[in-house]
């Protein structure tokens, strides 16, 4: 009779001692399954993409004339190449580090309380949030290969070539901190719904705030001295602007290996904020709704 | 003796009469949708203050470049402030009446919920694009309006009574050209279903009407400059109320705008009608 009641041994493996395998196989099933959802509107996706480039036209342009405006080759430390090469990259920073969607979704399972899902199974919030995330990158990034690498083809001359090796894996890097650093400082606005319910107004503002902090309209350069050095203290300026000076080559050494340090710092410190603020809120919470 | 509907009454109007009815109809819509946005009014409050923000985030950015250059594209910095101004002010009167009217039409087109609204003894297109106003928007109307004043007065602009007409005119021309074009993307909701790409190809167009059109008269540009003035005239709708009031008056543009405005409203009628021609309703 005690023998028929034991749990099959698999079982109790996983229910009792999760170890790092079964965890991987868990994030990485949550991680295809997303693949394969992201992978069904292909055309409009593609579609999409494109015209969201095509701005960059007039982008180019206004800059184009800002520069015969000015009668100056460089601005700010930046030729008009580099300065149309940074435009461009900044889309690549951007791929990486924005989370549409992502703190508003958070706040709605709170308020809708459907956030139980994750107490009642073994399966962490931010683990399957990340996984999920990931994989719309991954596809993201593989989809929009295709047009992108059109249009940077056709724009190759605003570019000096491709980097030493040493840069372009200091730029993965930095793309890579800036998937953390948006994945987490978003996922800590949306846990800031355990007391506020509703981000949405908060997240409006900072989105707004972030596009011009983050660096996305112009290089942070261009600002005078003290905006300038107060927006590289923050963290915003790693989700656009850091990643592509990385790529042009404007951060080298000591410089560069410090400004990656920090990015890391960035990271971890909003995957603990976000950690910590999920674990506050777990007190608050309601489950209401659902 | 038989009472008479009001759907009967409005029927039986003349057509004088009718088409009063609809100031006053869009007037008790726009009433009721303010009514509605107050009852969350910290949400309002909030969507205000981020127009707000983006206003002070685009005027950063022109007083960064405007630090760096006295000049772009032939434009001084008050003028192309009063360009940017401009722009501000058309895009909030799109936004505020009819944007989000055009964003829900394919939802309605997937629902089947309009065939509610084509039973209505109305025209359709007024009830679809106009049935509400987006007040969180309506600042930006006042904002741009202020920046073109600040931008005339810094530049030491003397009153003109023919600039400021021609310029009332040539920006209720701007409006209806970019509601057109509006329109007819709308349109293609009914057969398309999903119109999340017809809105990004909105953005594209109001993106591209945001820049003067001298940025585009240069080499390879010089062909999205007569595409986009004189086959698609999207450049039109800033650009020429805005040189109307700062730069010389081309009576060419002003004459080649006003029929531009009359093509393009009949034009987006014709297919917004022949697009409703085409929609089978989602029950059916």
């Amino acid at each position: 009779m005690t023998t028929a009641l034991k749990p099959d041994h698999d079982v109790e493996y996983e229910l009792q001692s999760p170890n790092w395998s079964s965890i991987w196989r868990k994030y990485y099933r949550v991680w295809r399954v997303s693949i394969a959802e992201r992978m069904t509107y292909r055309a409009d996706f593609l579609l999409g993409t494109f015209l969201r480039m095509l701005p960059m036209v007039t982008t180019i342009l206004l800059w184009q004339a800002i520069y015969e405006g000015s009668g100056e080759n460089i601005l700010a430390g930046f030729k008009y190449r580099e300065m149309i090469a940074y435009l461009l990259l900044v889309h690549i920073s951007r791929m990486f580090s924005s989370m549409p969607g992502l703190a508003a979704g958070i706040s709605r399972d709170i308020r809708e309380g459907t956030l139980k899902k994750y107490l009642i199974q073994p399966l962490d919030l931010l683990g399957y949030l990340i996984s999920y995330r990931a994989a719309h990158k991954v596809t993201y990034i593989v989809m929009a290969a295709l047009p992108y690498g059109i249009i940077f083809y056709l724009c190759r001359f605003y570019f000096d070539g491709i980097p030493s090796a040493s840069i372009c894996a200091a730029y993965l890097l930095s793309l890579i901190l800036s998937f953390l650093i948006g994945f987490y400082f978003e996922a800590a606005v949306g846990m800031v719904g355990f007391w506020f319910l509703d981000v949405t107004s908060i997240l409006y503002i900072v989105i707004t705030l972030n596009y011009f902090t983050s660096g996305q309209m112009l290089p942070i350069d261009l600002l005078p001295p003290f905006w300038a050095g107060f927006l590289k203290a923050l963290p915003f300026q790693y989700m656009a602007y850091f990643p592509a000076v990385v790529y042009l080559g404007k951060v080298q050494g000591n410089e560069l290996i410090w400004g990656l340090a920090l990015e890391a710092f960035w990271a971890l410190f909003f995957a603990w904020l976000a950690r910590y603020l999920y674990r506050r809120g777990l007190r608050h919470y309601g489950a209401y709704g659902g | 003796m038989q009472s008479q509907s009001p759907t009967h009454e409005f029927f039986a109007a003349r057509p004088s009469q009718t088409w009063k009815r609809y100031p006053r109809l869009l007037g008790r819509l726009g009433m009721f949708t303010l009514i509605r946005e107050l009852s969350l009014r910290g949400n309002f409050l909030v969507k205000v203050a981020v127009e707000v923000l983006w206003l002070g985030i685009l005027l950063a950015f022109y007083e960064t470049v405007f630090a760096r250059t006295t000049m772009v594209a032939s434009w001084p910095k008050q003028d192309y402030l009063f360009f940017v101004g401009c722009f501000f002010a058309i895009n909030g009167v799109l936004e505020t009446l009819f944007l989000e009217n055009c964003n829900e039409f394919s939802n309605l087109v997937r629902t089947g919920d309009l065939d509610f609204l084509l039973l209505k003894p109305i025209d359709e297109q007024f009830l679809i694009t106009c049935r509400r106003v987006d007040w969180s928007v309506s600042p930006n109307i006042i904002m741009g309006f202020c920046v073109m004043a600040v931008s005339l007065w810094n530049k030491g602009w003397e009153f003109d009574a023919l600039r400021v007409g021609l310029f009332a005119m040539t920006f209720t021309c701007g409006v209806a050209i970019a509601y057109s074009f509006m329109l007819v993307l709308t349109s293609f909701s009914v057969w398309l279903v999903r119109n999340q790409s017809l809105m990004e190809m909105w953005w594209l167009f109001s993106s591209l009407a945001r820049y003067p059109r001298e940025i585009f008269q240069r080499g390879w540009a010089n062909s999205l400059d007569v595409v986009f003035t004189y086959i698609l005239p999207i450049l039109l709708v800033v650009n020429v109320p805005s040189r109307v009031m700062v730069k010389t008056i081309e009576p060419k543009m002003v004459g080649f705008i006003m029929v531009v405005t009359v093509v393009s409203l009949a034009t987006s009628r014709w297919f917004f009608q022949r697009a409703l021609r085409s929609y089978r309703s989602a029950s059916s």
